[in-house]
């Protein structure tokens, strides 16, 4: 399928088609590195929103600012700046989230200071009636940063407009997520999460339409998918830039039926409320939306949503996605662990560098983990 | 009825022919380069020992890393769970497994029946595998045959703090220099992959009876230093090399 080619050629090189739609629409480039960016905000100034997942084999530039045990996405992103790979960036916007992310925004800060540069300072605890009243407060100085910085005004009509499109969005991202649990195998792991990397990436509006053609043909091709005999698994963890991963686990004879990524469900799932004002409504999103481990909405909330997410697919188990080096993830991994144990969930850790290949001992590892589940 | 079992690890090839549960052979040769023609070789010679033919051979099970690349192979398995058919075979009793190979390392836990419950496997570093010995024993100019029990020999193990093969092989070299005495050094080098390999057993759980297989079996020291960091006595799997090849033809005997 010609569009689906479009959409796995943007995962594989998003920076020719950023600079082109540059050029075409004449609009500013923001580049974000979390998923906690209020993206809205960016579209209604204006400019296309970019999430920032770039690979880099040997990120030596970033190795004069970063530990070398300092995760590789971020190292991978800082390396690709000062590369110039990400020359066509107009700015770029750090949410407040892991503490490797706040220490790249200083760096970014210091050390290409050319570009437009946002931190968005998000409350820890989520939770606490503070929480709302400080977010709004946020996203107001965010919007006033952009304003300035962008030399635009964000009306009220412009965010309501950007709410309706992102939520149009993640309600075909949701429906795709649906048709991948109720019809294990009719989108391939890979194509999911290419698409859910194109919505990151993509002229919104044209991303759409896109996406509601595809959900659309795997609507059609639904009904007559053979029932798979393949295991089905949920994956858990945080931004995997490793594709090859996917093929490695259809190769073993797993398909994912539900994943709680930030490239995934983490991402998407959530819709702000329409009938809200835009601020109120982007704030109460971000406060309810799936949780990231290096933000706190109960002291197990998420092995919790895990254990639903495995409950509700009829999942044979769930596989760990961690990057190296990612202390959140690696935090809360030994309680998820624990709970999923508990309930007698069983599952495998696997830890990856952003640029990892999936080689022979993760394909052993892998085919053992089916065969035993 | 007899079949065979293939296991192309990262160092030797082995097959394994087994009839009706009574084993008829084994044979273990150097991978090298090419795997395929490495896991044919093995298999044809070893038919050819036992003077049967591959007509004779009802299914062929592949394993190890090169499995793939067994094209007459019936069907492939992963290592681990090769091995732990292989042990369980050897002795039905068997609660956990250590298998040590050329270039990784596992820890298993079966079940009464000899099902895998877990496991847990090296991450991509020779650290604790057969492979950091051969660097070890070439810096300290022992041949490996004579590398296990030499250790068995020492009073005072020396202390290896590295992990990683590079620089332990830099504090060997140190120690040599040093004039600390080679069986002493030996242990050291024992102890430390004892510790790496407890600490992943401390993973699965350890449940006696432990067997260790794989070709890092064969090294006394190892088995020693192991079975004094976990407290527990370790029965050396009788065919450790070929306990992957075994396992496998037992595997599909049940195909």
């Amino acid at each position: 399928m010609q569009k689906t080619d479009l959409i796995n050629a943007l995962a594989e090189d998003p920076h020719s088609y950023l600079k082109e739609i540059k050029q075409k629409n004449a609009a500013k480039v923001i580049g974000f590195v979390c998923s906690y960016a209020p993206e809205e905000m960016i579209l209604a100034a204006g400019a296309l929103p970019v999430r920032l997942l770039t690979a880099t084999e040997n990120p030596h530039r970033a190795d004069l600012h970063f530990q070398s045990y300092g995760c590789s996405l971020a190292r991978s992103i800082l390396d690709a700046a000062l590369a110039g790979r990400l020359d066509y960036l107009d700015g770029v916007v750090f949410p407040h989230t892991c503490d490797t992310i706040q220490r790249l925004s200083d760096i970014w800060r210091i050390n290409l200071p050319q570009t437009f540069f946002a931190d968005v300072v998000l409350p820890v605890k989520l939770t606490s009636p503070a929480a709302r009243q400080y977010l709004l407060d946020v996203l107001q100085k965010f919007r006033g940063d952009l304003e300035a910085k962008l030399g635009a005004a964000i009306s009220d009509a412009a965010l309501q407009d950007a709410i309706r499109l992102y939520n149009a969005i993640r309600r075909n991202l949701n429906r795709i997520n649906e048709l991948r649990r109720a019809h294990p195998g009719l989108i391939s792991a890979k194509d999911y999460s290419d698409w859910v990397t194109a919505a990151m990436r993509m002229d919104r509006a044209a991303y759409l339409s896109l996406l509601e053609a595809f959900v659309a043909d795997r609507e059609q091709a639904a009904p007559g998918h053979p029932a798979s005999r393949a295991k089905k698994l949920v994956l858990a963890g945080g931004g995997c830039t490793t594709p090859d991963i996917y093929g490695a686990i259809e190769e073993a004879g797993g398909v994912v039926v539900d994943d709680d990524l930030c490239m995934g469900t983490r991402y998407y799932e959530a819709l702000a409320d329409e009938s809200l004002a835009p601020l109120p409504a982007l704030a109460d999103r971000l406060i309810t939306r799936p949780v990231c481990p290096a933000k706190h909405a109960g002291l197990t909330r998420r092995a919790d949503d895990l254990i639903a997410r495995v409950r509700r697919a009829g999942a044979d188990g769930v596989i760990f996605i961690l990057l190296k080096f990612c202390d959140p993830h690696a935090f809360d991994y030994p309680y998820m662990k624990e709970m999923l144990d508990r309930e007698n969930i069983p599952s495998l850790l696997v830890e990856m560098e952003s640029d990892g290949q999936a080689g022979g001992q993760l394909q052993t590892r892998l085919e053992t983990y089916m065969e035993i589940i | 009825m007899i079949t065979a079992g293939i296991d192309i690890g990262s160092i030797t090839a082995k097959a394994a022919l087994v009839q009706d549960g009574r084993i008829l052979g084994d044979k273990v040769i150097f991978t090298g380069y090419n795997a395929a023609a490495a896991g044919k070789r093995v298999y044809e010679e070893l038919l050819a020992e036992i003077g049967v033919t591959s007509k004779d051979v009802a299914k062929v099970v592949a394993t190890g890393y090169g499995r793939n690349a067994v094209a007459f192979a019936d069907k492939t398995f992963t290592e681990i769970l090769a091995h732990a058919a292989g042990a369980h075979y050897a002795d039905p009793r068997v609660k956990t497994i250590v298998d040590i190979g050329g270039q990784d390392s596992k820890a298993i836990s079966l079940d009464d029946k000899g099902k895998v419950k877990n496991f847990i496997m090296n991450d991509k570093c020779a650290a604790g595998t057969g492979r950091f010995l051969e660097v070890m024993a070439r810096a300290m100019e022992v041949n490996l045959d004579e590398f296990g029990s030499m250790s068995l020999a020492s009073q005072a193990p020396a202390k290896i703090s590295s992990i990683c093969t590079v620089f332990a092989e830099s504090e060997v070299i140190s120690l040599i220099a040093r004039g600390e005495k080679r069986p002493d050094i030996i242990s050291g080098i024992h102890e430390s992959i004892a510790a790496r390999i407890s600490a992943m057993l401390a993973r699965v759980g350890v449940v006696e009876p432990v067997m260790i297989t794989g070709g890092v079996a064969k090294n006394a020291g190892v088995v020693a230093a192991l079975s004094k960091k976990l407290g527990v006595p370790i029965e050396v799997s009788p065919h450790a090399q070929q306990n992957g090849a075994i396992g496998a033809a037992i595997l599909a005997a049940a195909l």
